[in-house]
């Protein structure tokens, strides 16, 4: 088993947004950066076990309302802070879950952890697999595959 | 038919929810197992309400998993009416095996569509076939 791919993270992307966020095909994750990529919002679910890691999914603030708007089935102005972190929160853990069966088995995936104040520094350790860089809504989403370089001990392997 | 929505994620259930009300089912919502479990204690076994007849369960939530509310429901001889359906993101082959196992009848892999949702409650008889869109 290899590790995933960036195309691998786009089949994925493609099966969530079809099936939550752009249901009539109209506003899909368009697999181009954006021009500022940013990461006002990241949910992120941890991987343990044969295989050590994170999936992280980062986005705009504007981008992660619209998230939320979109399973909450609210309106993008009453979307509430709470709001952002339970859809945000989900979207990893999909996005997270369908990762983890790319890799080795037996794995574990974490509950999913959000944070609006930057990734940086927030996963010593760890080397980029791969990511999906992408634009939906005009708004920056990027979707990071972290692997774990530390031993369970926590020192670098 | 009154079913029970347990997934950790609001957002989730409201799209379950969603996709069993236009079914014409009744929902009862709950945020893990444990929660699941307190509601069928209080309200079924304790309370001698209606059982539900079918129960969609995430795997990964705090507290009581979605693996550990199915092994408790099949444990309850009183409850196995209910009709247990895992909606979750855990897609490898074994975890599969280890739910229906432990007495789960049916396994959706998220993302999901609702036709999906529909053709799985079709096969288990409690919807007519030929409803999915």
């Amino acid at each position: 088993m290899t590790n995933p791919t960036e195309d691998d993270l786009k089949v994925i992307a493609d099966q969530v947004w079809s099936s939550y966020l752009d249901l009539d095909g109209a506003s899909p994750l368009v697999p181009l950066p954006h021009e500022k990529p940013v990461d006002d919002v990241t949910a992120s679910v941890s991987v343990t076990g044969a295989w050590r890691g994170h999936v992280l999914v980062s986005c705009s603030e504007a981008a992660a309302k619209h998230v939320a708007a979109a399973l909450l089935g609210i309106e993008f102005d009453d979307v509430a802070e709470e709001d952002v972190a339970d859809a945000l929160g989900e979207l990893a853990n999909i996005i997270g879950g369908n990762v983890k069966s790319l890799l080795p088995e037996p794995c574990a995936l974490s509950l999913p952890h959000v944070h609006v104040d930057g990734a940086n520094g927030r996963y010593p350790s760890v080397t980029e697999v791969c990511h999906l860089e992408g634009t939906w809504m005009a708004e920056s989403v990027t979707v990071t595959v972290l692997e774990s370089t530390a031993d369970l001990a926590g020192a670098p392997a | 038919m009154l079913t029970m929505v347990i997934d950790d994620s609001r957002a989730m259930r409201l799209i379950l929810k969603r996709i069993v009300a236009q079914l014409g089912f009744d929902v009862v919502e709950a945020g893990n197992g444990q929660e699941a479990m307190d509601y069928l204690t209080t309200n079924v076994l304790e309370g001698g309400g209606e059982i539900p007849g079918l129960a969609l369960v995430d795997w990964n939530m705090p507290e009581m998993n979605g693996l550990e509310f199915v092994t408790a429901v099949r444990a309850e001889p009183r409850l196995r009416g209910m009709t247990l359906m895992m909606v979750t993101t855990e897609s490898e082959q074994s975890q599969i095996v280890r739910a229906l196992a432990s007495g789960a009848h049916e396994y959706v892999i998220k993302p999901f569509t609702p036709d999906a949702i529909i053709d799985k409650l079709a096969l288990l008889g409690l919807v007519p076939n030929g409803v999915a869109a």
